[in-house]
């Protein structure tokens, strides 16, 4: 999934300069204010992107549009480029972010994460005519390929196959965005992209001329939505949320319906 | 997919553009001249302090300085990304702006300024009457670069989530595959946004033109 890199280094600064912000009580705010402000990167269908009227909408947004109904909300949301969105939450620009991603240890140590709401897997895309192997996910190191910048899948291929100097640094591209990586996968400047597997499968069905050869979990795993540290109020109100619509069979409905599951 | 519809998504966009652009441009002319004007006229400290503004705001690029804004002097403040993608384009032109006033005045020959004093004129009045008139008029073409310059920077404030015309051209060219569609309407956009602002500045400076000078 989405993990963070670059703006690690931003966010220690931020903390070195500005000094912990105080984790007050949100959820009494938010309930107060009557809104919710979520942030997400409308770029990464089917999970969150821009439909034909320019409304966000997907499978994250769809989703927090019903949490913010049960807590009594409405939810507002602001679109930015997926780097800046931990920032964002940790600055209190926005109350949390649903973005499709996942725990990781690096983000934790500056914000929060609710429960799971979803389990994630990474898939590996290449063009139909790809003879090569990639049964076993370490063979990547054999070719040229790319992953969206600050997820999980570029943690993941920097820590195993880079820094161990299996694949060569000028091998491994990273792009701002996902169907960028697609794009340079189309053109055949890169061999492999590694991505989430649900929108791996919708690029692959929208652009055509490709296909999944490998997916289960490597660096992805459950998705969380990201609150701003030590928020207990909010946390456990959120899980309680997600706990109720996972019993209720929405979830796995809305899942149907965005990833034709 | 309905392109229409898109491509009226783009193009919304751009009234966000102008607006950063507005604040900006503005801003940034203010505080350049003030800026432009004591560096010119005053003494020696106040001179080194905006030489060294130019030169820290021209040497820092300006996503950089919008991200420092946001995200970290304006932590607790609660300002917009809006506001704070303006107001740094404003700042980091500012410089620009400082740059291209002082090198205005600086053209204006230093006789004026000696034959403004012999007739009696205070040194503010032969700057307020004789000098910053004509600096400002010979200001307008390199003016007008900056113009174009802040038009196109402004697609930087897309880095904070403003809505604006390269942010929703990547949005839909993420959602509809159509990366030369989405992007080729920004493009014609911006070129046309850059494109009416250079001819009306031409049309100023050809109005306001003092006759003697070539």
């Amino acid at each position: 999934m989405k993990r963070l890199i670059l703006l690690v280094v931003v966010l220690t600064l931020t903390l070195a300069i500005v000094g912990c912000a105080s984790s007050t009580d949100h959820l009494a705010a938010i309930k107060d204010a009557g809104k919710l402000v979520v942030g997400t990167s409308a770029d990464y269908p089917p999970f969150e992107y821009v439909d034909e009227v320019g409304n966000t909408t997907g499978f994250d947004v769809e989703l927090m549009n019903e949490i913010g109904k049960r807590m009594g909300v409405t939810v507002e949301w602001t679109d930015m480029p997926f780097d800046s969105l931990i920032a964002a939450v940790q600055e209190g620009k926005i109350d949390m972010t649903i973005a499709c991603m996942n725990y990781d240890e690096e983000r934790d140590k500056t914000v929060d994460f609710s429960d799971a709401y979803y389990t994630s897997e990474d898939a590996l895309v290449v063009l139909e005519g790809f003879t090569g192997d990639l049964t076993d996910p370490m063979n990547m190191a054999n070719y040229t390929v790319g992953a969206q910048s600050g997820t999980t899948q570029d943690g993941w291929i920097t820590d195993n196959l880079v820094t161990p100097g299996l694949l060569p640094e000028d091998k491994f591209m990273r792009y701002e965005r996902v169907d960028q990586v697609a794009l340079d996968l189309q053109a055949g400047r890169i061999d492999v992209m590694m991505s989430d597997y649900v929108p791996a499968q919708a690029i692959v069905d929208q652009f055509g001329g490709m296909k999944v050869v490998y997916h289960g979990v490597l660096s992805t795993g459950p998705l969380n939505i990201v609150i701003p540290d030590g928020d207990k109020n909010l946390q456990a109100e959120l899980n309680r949320i997600i706990k109720e619509l996972q019993a209720e069979g929405f979830i796995d409905d809305l899942a149907v319906k965005y990833f034709s599951e | 997919m309905d392109v229409a519809r898109f491509l009226q998504y783009i193009a919304l966009g751009t009234v966000y553009t102008v607006g950063v652009t507005l604040i900006a441009l503005p801003s940034g002319l203010i505080l350049g001249t003030l800026f432009a004007l004591l560096n010119v006229y005053s003494g020696k400290v106040v001179k080194w302090f905006t030489s060294l503004y130019s030169t820290m705001m021209r040497g820092i690029p300006p996503i950089v300085l919008l991200f420092i804004l946001y995200f970290i002097v304006s932590g607790n403040i609660n300002l917009s990304p809006f506001w704070a993608g303006s107001i740094s384009l404003g700042i980091v032109s500012s410089a620009y702006q400082m740059e291209i006033i002082r090198g205005a005045i600086l053209s204006v020959s230093g006789g004026q300024m000696m034959a403004a004093r012999a007739i009696g004129m205070s040194k503010s009045q032969a700057i307020r009457n004789v000098i910053f008139p004509q600096t400002l008029r010979l200001a307008i073409p390199p003016w007008s670069n900056e113009a174009a310059i802040v038009i196109k920077d402004s697609s930087l404030v897309y880095a904070l989530g403003v809505p604006e015309i390269l942010r929703r051209a990547q949005l839909i060219s993420a959602s509809t595959q159509q990366p030369f569609l989405a992007y080729a309407a920004a493009a014609a956009i911006y070129f046309i946004l850059v494109f009416v602002t250079n001819r009306l500045l031409d049309a100023l400076e050809r109005r306001l033109r003092i006759p003697a000078n070539p």
